[in-house]
């Protein structure tokens, strides 16, 4: 497998709305209360979805998508956002490394407020099947 | 000890997928899945995270407690698989999370939630 390794790329901010129909429809995915506000992992949209496409895209990382588990995920949260909230999240690679055959790419996000503040930073592990 | 059994559906997860806007084929496609070396289709770890994250927020007393959550995909989990998901305090502002199939194989393990 002749891939480039990406540890240390950054890809550019993306701004987000979190739309309150669609928090709601989430909390129901997860049978959670859509009335109880953005639900904690609706993270997985607001932060790492806006993110992780970025990744996937990239033509140089050569991420296969379809060859891809995801492996372990961490979230952690300075406040939740409010529905309606805008909010700006920026990806990077913080790990890329090869062991047994399979690739092990260690991806962060942070998403901050319309402040700049913290609200939450992603950290997923994708391991790459080959 | 707080907890919650969830039998997993094809429609559960296309609802998922939906929501979340994860359209991998590896979990909307049997037989895509199959072409990847699955049994057929399985369920988004971040939908098993999702509901997990439901029983750590009922024991926590809310969601938005909630201020680190962490778990590990260990097993994959498939349409009609029983998941029982189970919080329990460890320590102080700490909850031990795991999840167990009908089989008592666990599909995350060493997951924990810090709360307020």
């Amino acid at each position: 497998m002749a891939e480039i390794a990406i540890a240390g790329r950054t890809y550019p901010p993306v701004t987000f709305q979190i739309d309150r129909e669609r928090a709601a429809a989430f909390a129901k995915a997860i049978g959670a209360d859509p009335a109880a506000g953005v639900p904690p992992t609706f993270a997985a949209v607001y932060s790492l979805g806006v993110t992780a496409p970025q990744l996937f895209g990239d033509e140089e990382a050569a991420v296969d998508f379809a060859r891809l588990l995801h492996a372990e995920q961490e979230f952690t949260w300075s406040r939740h956002p409010r529905p309606d909230e805008t909010v700006t999240s920026q990806g990077r690679v913080a790990s890329d490394v090869g062991r047994r055959g399979m690739r092990f790419v260690t991806f962060e996000t942070d998403t901050t407020d319309g402040a700049g503040l913290p609200l939450c930073r992603s950290k997923a592990l994708f391991v790459i099947r080959s | 000890m707080t907890q919650r059994s969830v039998t997993f559906t094809r429609e559960q997860i296309a609802e998922y997928a939906e929501a979340s806007g994860d359209y991998n084929p590896i979990h909307l496609d049997d037989d895509f899945a199959r072409t990847v070396g699955l049994p057929g289709i399985i369920a988004h770890g971040l939908l098993q995270m999702g509901l997990m994250a439901t029983v750590a927020a009922d024991a926590a007393g809310g969601p938005h407690r909630l201020r680190r959550l962490y778990c590990r995909f260990a097993g994959m989990v498939v349409p009609g698989d029983t998941v029982t998901f189970t919080a329990e305090p460890a320590g102080p502002g700490r909850l031990e999370l795991r999840a167990v199939n009908q089989r008592g194989e666990p599909v995350l393990t060493k997951s924990i939630a810090e709360v307020d």
